[in-house]
């Protein structure tokens, strides 16, 4: 069974339907998997054996009526603990959420992957209440980096980076309000797929910053990637701001290649403050794309300001009353940050609001004359665990809130990203590099994934264990 | 009439009670420490023009 837990969704499905594997093998070794290897990782907080084993048997039960199985029957997959899940708190990574009853419905997202065909073995760590870039958590203990266990996998969806790169499962969801999904792929070595703001439902999750959250998956392939994508494609109400665009399906267009596609890189803002092996990696994904072209977008450091300060305001609006009750429970580091957001002027989220309207005019500009930006995903490499500060740009700061330099910008105004992992030969740990597309145009993004992975520039390699 | 420097601390103590809370002197500090990393943020963001006639967006559509 190792070939197909180390290899991707689709081959698994494909297992599944072809009856080379039981979808319950396929679920009790990827439950076997975990139990032997997450004591290493940290990724799992709960691990859903019998509803996975019951799921996974009901596929094999269709598949016996001779049933059409859906394109990832019998995947594992796992979702950041902020995702509702039947009969769990949702405790968002935070310890007060666990005093909240189970929820009484899956969120809208898992029950369409499961609908895919996909089993759910599990709820992954996170930092708490998503206001984290590390993945570490002060209740749970970190996410652990799987190519090297001292470093950091990254944040706030930091079990879905691990779990995917550990090899426990195929696919994971999380949540990217700043950079969430692809701060952790990048530091993983994963592939991850921030969708447009409003693509996906969020209905059934615990929110940060509403105006700022969305969804997405995780995977080892891009075509997983793609496959889970479209199948959580679709309207759902429950999501007061999901916008009622047509769905556009990914897979039938992820191998046409990019002929037609104008690529450009970001300069000014992102061709500074990283360190030369975040920028290397665009250079190399640029060069293997022959993007020659440099575009500046006029105002990324405001617009980063802008995100930053919006956070700190609508985070702490969100947990202003836990703040009051029970300060003591939160993760102190989490706990300062949103005190010091309840006590900014009002006036300065307006602003960001205001200019966040600027800034989205300003970039989608650019993409009269391009198709798709490239940037770094973060300015380094995975910090060790526990790490404070880092030097950037000739300044010491914090690492923390500033591993999302720039992803920030970017989720500011919901553009669609797909983060790759870039590998330098003698690094044990990669990089990663963002691909930019149009507004709804995730498509786009994808395809420039697979363009990149097939030419063998990016890849997402199950981490050696032991 | 001479600008007065920001006193983050100043506004963590005057603050509190209106937000109704309760700070311990770490919590106290770390709280300073980001009051002054967003007063940064809101320079930067402040020195930006943006015209009366722009709009907030408070959901961003694409």
């Amino acid at each position: 069974m190792t070939p197909l837990l180390d290899g991707s969704a689709q081959g698994i499905a494909a297992a599944v339907k072809g009856g080379v594997a039981s979808a319950v093998e396929v679920t009790e070794a990827a439950l076997g998997r975990i139990e032997a290897r997450d004591g290493a990782y940290g990724a799992f907080t709960d691990v859903l054996a019998e509803r996975a084993l019951v799921r996974a048997a009901a596929i094999d039960a269709a598949r016996a009526r001779g049933e059409r199985l859906g394109p990832l029957a019998g995947a594992p997959f796992a979702v950041k603990n902020l995702f509702d899940v039947k009969g769990l708190p949702t405790r968002a990574g935070s310890r007060i959420n666990r005093d909240l009853p189970p929820a009484e419905a899956d969120a809208t997202l898992v029950t369409r992957l499961e609908s895919a065909g996909a089993v759910l073995v599990g709820a992954l760590n996170m930092g708490e209440y998503a206001y984290d870039f590390t993945g570490q958590n002060a209740h749970d203990g970190p996410s652990r980096n799987p190519h090297d266990l001292a470093h950091m996998s990254g944040g706030s969806s930091g079990g879905s980076g691990a779990a995917v790169a550990g090899g426990l499962v195929p696919i994971a969801l999380g949540s990217d309000t700043n950079g969430s999904i692809r701060v952790p792929s990048a530091f993983c070595g994963v592939f991850g797929l921030k969708p447009t703001y409003g693509r996906l439902s969020r209905a059934r999750t615990f929110p940060f910053v509403a105006s700022l959250d969305h969804l997405g998956p995780f995977a080892r392939s891009v075509v997983d990637l793609a496959t889970a994508y479209d199948a959580m494609l679709g309207r759902d109400l429950d999501d007061p701001a999901q916008t009622d665009v047509v769905p556009m399906p990914s897979v039938l267009s992820l191998h046409d290649g990019i002929a037609d596609l104008r690529i450009a890189r970001l300069g000014g803002y992102f061709a500074r403050s990283g360190e030369p092996c975040a920028l290397e990696a665009v250079d190399r994904v640029a060069a293997a794309l022959k993007a020659e072209r440099i575009v500046e977008p006029a105002e990324a450091h405001r617009a980063r300001a802008a995100a930053y300060l919006i956070t700190m305001i609508e985070g702490a609006a969100l947990h202003l009353k836990r703040l009051q009750t029970r300060a003591k429970d939160f993760d102190p580091e989490v706990r300062d940050r949103l005190i010091a957001g309840a006590m900014l002027p009002g006036a300065w989220a307006v602003e960001a609001q205001k200019f966040r309207r600027l800034f989205r005019e300003q970039t989608l500009a650019l993409f009269k004359d391009v198709d798709i930006l490239l940037a770094p995903a973060t300015p380094c490499r995975a910090p060790k665990l526990g790490q404070k500060t880092f030097v950037l740009d000739g300044k010491e700061m914090l690492v923390r809130p500033n591993l999302g330099i720039f992803t920030q910008p970017i989720s500011f105004i919901g553009l669609p990203v797909a983060a790759v992992p870039v590998w330098t030969e003698g690094e044990a740990l990669p990089v990663g590099v963002q691909i930019i597309a149009p507004p709804w145009r995730e498509d786009l993004a994808l395809r420039v994934a697979r363009v990149l992975e097939r030419e063998g520039v990016v890849a997402a390699p199950v981490a050696a264990f032991g | 009439m001479t600008e007065r420097s920001f006193d983050p601390g100043a506004l963590v103590d005057a603050a509190a009670p209106l937000l109704k809370l309760a700070l311990t002197p770490e919590s106290r500090a770390q709280t300073i420490l980001h009051l002054k990393i967003a007063a940064e943020q809101a320079e930067l963001l402040l020195s930006a023009l943006i015209g009366d006639e722009y709009e907030p967006a408070p959901v961003y559509q694409p």
